[in-house]
Parts: structure tokens; sequence; C-alpha cells
């Protein structure tokens, strides 16, 4: 017969391995898209390299934020001891790992879209190089935010006391709380990051104007974080109220 | 583990209000970063019409974000009517 700690420790488990599997996704591709286009890059401007290499580091160690939050909450999970926590635990934790390991995919191609415009026009316009860079940083942190909202919700599905028993519709909802902020995240990470990577090539064609453009990329991307604010609140709610 | 019928169809409408807006937020998050992307693209280009581009792209985003609404209200329903 299973008992309530050998449950809870193997969903415990289960939730590691869905956070940093799936949290490893997005930063991948993303890195890897980014060193892609650098190295296209520099095979038209090789006497570039010094900077072209500087930006793609610092984009890729933007990208690579996303999966080190699944990397610490899959640890969190991978330590945790679970004696005494109730049966409910169990499916927070699947709702932690989901919650984590999905929102990570979009921030990680988001930001990979913009470091990987970086260099390229940085390759195409070297004089713009500080302008670029500090409007790849802008972007790309802001791709950040849904792994964000992701990293905040499992660390309260990690965290959060639980009443010893409880009818089965508060399991689904914290798996549902996973689910919703996990995959709310995706879509905004990826199309703020494609907002970025468009103003970054629009700065890197046009320099002087790199005030109107940063403030059209801010208020674009402020937009399409809505619906990740939507699923934050949703998930807050399955969380907290029902 | 007593399991009653009305509690498993109150937990699988949560579970589905999670899918609901999570699933829903993905489309418009790419379309209105999109929009917004090819926005600043124009404003690069010409910046003198940035109003208007600024116009165009909010309107376009806000029909993007009908969908997303869209979830939020199904999400928001299973939630509290269900």
């Amino acid at each position: 017969m299973l008992d309530v700690f050998s449950y809870v420790k193997a969903c415990s488990l289960v939730g590691a391995g869905l956070a940093i599997g799936l949290g490893a996704i997005g930063s991948a591709i993303g890195e890897g898209l980014t060193a892609g286009k650098a190295n296209e890059t520099l095979s038209y401007r090789p006497e570039l390299a010094g900077e072209i290499l500087k930006t793609m580091l610092v984009g890729q160690a933007v990208a690579e934020s996303a999966a080190i939050f699944a990397l610490v909450v899959a640890m969190l999970m991978f330590f945790t001891n679970p004696v005494g926590k109730p049966l409910l635990a169990a499916w927070a934790f699947l709702g932690s790992g989901l919650g984590m390991g999905l929102s990570a995919i979009g921030s990680g191609i988001g930001s990979g879209f913009v470091s990987a415009t970086a260099c390229e026009g940085i390759g195409r316009q070297p004089a713009a190089k500080s302008a670029i860079n500090s409007l790849m940083l802008i972007g790309a942190s802001i791709t950040q935010s849904t792994a964000i909202y992701g990293f905040l919700v499992s660390l309260m599905l990690l965290f959060i006391g639980f009443p010893e028993s409880a009818d089965i519709s508060r399991s689904f909802a914290l798996l549902g709380a996973g689910l919703s902020t996990g995959f709310g995240g995706i879509g905004p990470g990826i199309g703020e990051g494609l907002t970025g990577s468009f103003a970054v090539t629009a700065v890197a064609r046009n320099p002087e104007q790199v005030s109107k453009v940063t403030r059209t990329m801010l208020v674009g991307q402020a937009i399409a974080e809505s619906t990740g604010i939507y699923a934050l609140i949703v998930a807050l709610l399955l969380i907290m109220v029902v | 583990m007593e399991i009653s019928g009305p509690d498993f169809i109150k937990g699988l409408a949560f579970l589905g209000a999670g899918l609901a807006m999570g699933l829903g937020a993905i489309g418009p998050g790419v379309g209105e970063g999109f929009a917004a992307g090819k926005a600043c693209e124009a404003v690069g280009r010409k910046p003198e019409e940035a109003g208007l581009l600024t116009r165009t792209m909010l309107v376009g985003q806000a029909v993007s974000e009908s969908t997303g609404i869209y979830a939020l209200v199904v999400a928001l329903l299973l939630l509290f009517v269900v």
C-alpha cells in the first residue's frame, strides 16, 4: 500500500524532472539562435570578432537565466524532505514543476531572438554598438518576466502550507495553477522577444532613432505581457481563492 | 480517499481553467509581440510617423488581445460559476 510520504516524494521527483526538463528547452534554443547568428555575422565581418563575441555571451547569459530558475526549482524539489506533508503537496509539486518548466520555454526562446539580432546589428552597424547592446539588454530582460512569474508561482506551490485533508478539487486547482502560468508564459516570452528583435534591427539600421524605437518597443512589450499577467492572476486565484 | 462526483467535476473545472488561460495566453502573446516588433521596425524607418504607427499598433494588438480575454472569461467562469 502506497503511503502519503512515498506518494509526495515520488511526485516531487517527477516535478523536479518536469521543471528542468521542460525549462531547458527554451534557453537552449534561444542561445543556439544567438550563436548561429553570431557565426553568420562573423563570416561577413571577421574583424568584429571581439565585439560580437561579447554581445553573444551577454545575450546568452540573459537567455540562460530562465533555465537557471528552472534548475533552482528542480534542486529545491529534489532535496525537499516531504515528511509530514499532506497529500495535497504531491499535486503542488507537479504543478510547480510544470509551471516553472513551461514558462521558461518562452522566455528562453524570446531572449534568444533579441540577442541574435543584436549580433547581426553590430555586424551591420558597429558604430551603434552601445545603443544596440543596451536595447538588447532591456528587450531581453523584459522577455524574462514571464519566467519570473513561473518562478514565483512554483515557489509559492513549494512552500505554501496545505491542510491535512482537502477535496480532490483543490488538488486539480494546484495542478491547474502550474499549467496556467506555465503555458501562459510561453506566448508573451516569444512575442516580447520578437518585438525586441525587430527593435534592435531598427536601431541598427537607424541609430539616431533609438529613443523613439525604445518607446514603441516598451509599449508593445507591455501589451504583449498582458496575457501573461492574466495567466498569473488565474494561477493565484487557483492557489489562494478556490 | 473518498471522491464525490460534484467534487471531481469541480476539480476538473479548475484544471480546465488553468489550461484555458495558459494555452489561451500563447497566441495573443506571440501575435502582439510580432505586431509591436513590426511597429518598431517601421518607427525606425519612418520616425516622423511614430504617432500613427503606435496608434495602428495599439488597435491591432487590441484585436489580437481579444482571444486572450475570451480565455480569461472562460477561465473565470470555470473557476467561479461551475
